[in-house]
């Protein structure tokens, strides 16, 4: 039989980690950028942490950073792991994990497309979703979308002249007035 | 021009060349493309390209109310939408610490499990189709629209139910409800073996889909491959039976598995799956009457509601794999972040470049539908 893993004791081998047991099956670990990657490979090899689930980025405009947060799930002790860490919004560079987990070059894609955040070592970093967009990183929360809309696309004309002419004569199809149009009330 | 000027450009050696298939290809789920390089017709490797389909929802959701939200989730996949909408519900409760009442909780178990049986007839018509057998998906698609009239009596849509929002469910069930759903259930029950006939024991499926697009365990494993691809693989591996939420501790049922790993074992793992989640919808039948109480669990002015700060990631089992909702709050009205893990983020990149690799161009739509890969989930 196996040997069950106590999580406490595998994570007191690293300093600088907090630990913090939120729900059932649920922990959520807090790792200074340097040590995030030893982290994982203990994780992974220590604990049967072989599921990435998936890396989000949170962007902290306001602390200038960014929080890059890797969900670890492992059958052998049921649990979820969220490791939270921070890194600097500018340069915004980290290292790839995909040595340890393959799903990561995903993950790593997206956020660098969406963020900009560049990780040294993945094996992919050409764009995905949005081929043809030459502006800024879309999900910082710098970018407002109803700007950019504003400043790049011409509203639509919704009544060129040859409508408007159409629509003098009585035909068309704005809106007319109160008096001309069909209602139940004229009916009665 | 002059010859310092001149930049021999890189061809590809002359047997090969590269096919665009999709965005509009009969072939492609969904606005989906992969830029295929071939020898003959042989795929030499494949690449996926998405972006056809992108709308933004986390940054729209950035944008919203936490309760508009509830309208938009259902959204991002289109044929098995409720999920998300559980998964986001149950996020915000994490966050507010909201109790849901046990019947609600039980509901909520029914629309998912109704859901999955959508799904599923969806995906054979899919599957079959790219084997070139046509009936399957006339006879999916319309049993499938029977449990689609269920849900429009039980929440006013047929697709998107947006049924949920956090702390319960928006009605209870109408009456005589359970009696139609159960009617329902044995006649899907009844169809199965003409399916077996028609489509699981055809040889038609038998000789294109065994072999075709097969990975190991360990591959498996390896890409993150989640939900019935992995089954398929022979691994019991459910997010249900291993972490589980709602009310699945108390149902009973199986986790099916084959040993294949191939397009057939993904689809006969679907057809198993199928008759646990009739098996789980009559245990719902026989409970539903005797659970009473609320259904939805009291929630401030929704129009005014700051959800206290923290963040919550929340995974349940959808028709395609693990689904995942990562959601934060700073305090205040809308969300602040909102991150979602579809199965097909997977399925639908890394793992089918690979298993396109080395199998022949007729046999990439087929890969595809057996993954059951749905782009809206890797565009978000």
């Amino acid at each position: 039989m196996e040997k069950p893993i106590h999580m406490e004791y595998l994570l007191n081998e690293l300093a600088n980690i907090k630990v913090r047991n939120e729900r059932q099956r649920r922990m959520r670990l807090d790792v200074p950028s340097k040590e995030l990657p030893a982290v994982l490979e203990l994780l992974k090899g220590r604990a049967g942490f072989m599921h990435l689930s998936a890396i989000s980025c949170v962007d902290w405009i306001d602390e200038n950073q960014f929080e890059l947060v890797y969900h670890l799930w492992s059958n052998q002790v049921s649990t979820l792991v969220s490791a939270h860490t921070r890194i600097e919004r500018d340069p915004g560079v980290y290292l790839s994990v995909y040595d340890l987990y393959k799903p990561a070059a995903f993950w790593e894609r997206d956020i660098h497309e969406m963020y900009g955040v560049f990780f040294e070592g993945s094996p992919d970093m050409e764009k995905f979703i949005l081929t043809e967009w030459d502006g800024p990183p879309p999900m910082r929360k710098e970018f407002d979308s109803e700007a950019w809309v504003n400043d790049h696309f011409d509203w639509q004309n919704y009544r060129p002249d040859w409508l408007q002419e159409i629509e003098q004569e009585g035909g068309g199809i704005a809106i007319l007035p109160d008096e001309q149009r069909f209602s139940r009330k004229a009916e009665e | 021009m002059r010859a310092e000027n001149y930049e021999p450009k890189q061809h590809p050696p002359s047997h090969e060349y590269e096919l665009n298939f999709g965005p509009n290809h009969p072939g492609i789920e969904g606005n989906y493309a992969l830029k295929v390089k071939l020898h003959g017709d042989t795929v030499v490797s494949a690449r996926a390209d998405a972006g056809y389909l992108h709308r933004g929802f986390e940054k729209l959701m950035e944008q919203r109310l936490w309760i508009q939200n509830i309208a938009l989730v259902p959204r991002i996949c289109v044929p098995d939408p409720s999920p998300m909408e559980v998964a986001y519900s149950m996020a915000v409760e994490q966050l507010c610490g909201l109790d849901v009442p046990e019947r609600a909780q039980w509901l909520r178990v029914m629309q998912l499990e109704m859901s999955r049986i959508t799904a599923h007839l969806f995906y054979f018509g899919g599957h079959a189709a790219t084997t070139g057998m046509y009936n399957p998906m006339f006879w999916g698609v319309a049993d499938r629209d029977l449990v689609l009239d269920l849900f429009e009596e039980l929440t006013g849509g047929r697709v998107y139910c947006i049924y949920n929002m956090p702390g319960g469910v928006r009605r209870d069930i109408p009456e005589g409800f359970l009696d139609r759903l159960s009617r329902l259930l044995d006649y899907l029950e009844s169809r199965l073996p003409e399916y077996d006939n028609l489509f699981f024991t055809n040889h038609v499926l038998i000789n294109r889909a065994k072999g075709t697009g097969q990975m190991s365990q360990h591959q498996a494993l390896e890409w993150a491959v989640t939900g019935p691809n992995l089954r398929a693989t022979g691994l019991q591996c459910d997010v249900r039976r291993d972490d589980p939420y709602l009310v699945y501790d108390e149902l009973e049922f199986d986790i099916p598995v084959e040993q294949g790993g191939d397009a057939l074992a993904r689809t006969l793992v679907r057809r198993s799956e199928l008759q646990q989640s009739i098996r789980i919808l009559r245990q719902i039948i026989q409970r539903l009457p005797s659970i009473k109480g609320p259904i939805r669990a009291p929630i401030p002015n929704p129009l005014a509601w700051n959800v206290p700060a923290g963040e919550a990631y929340v995974r349940l089992e959808s028709s395609k794999g693990e689904l995942g909702w990562y959601v934060v709050s700073n305090g205040g009205q809308k969300p602040y972040r909102v991150h979602v893990r579809g199965p097909s983020s997977m399925h639908a990149v890394q793992v089918l470049e690979n298993l396109a690799k080395g199998s022949r161009l007729e046999d990439v739509a087929q890969i595809m539908f057996s993954l059951d890969a749905c782009p809206p989930e890797v565009d978000r």
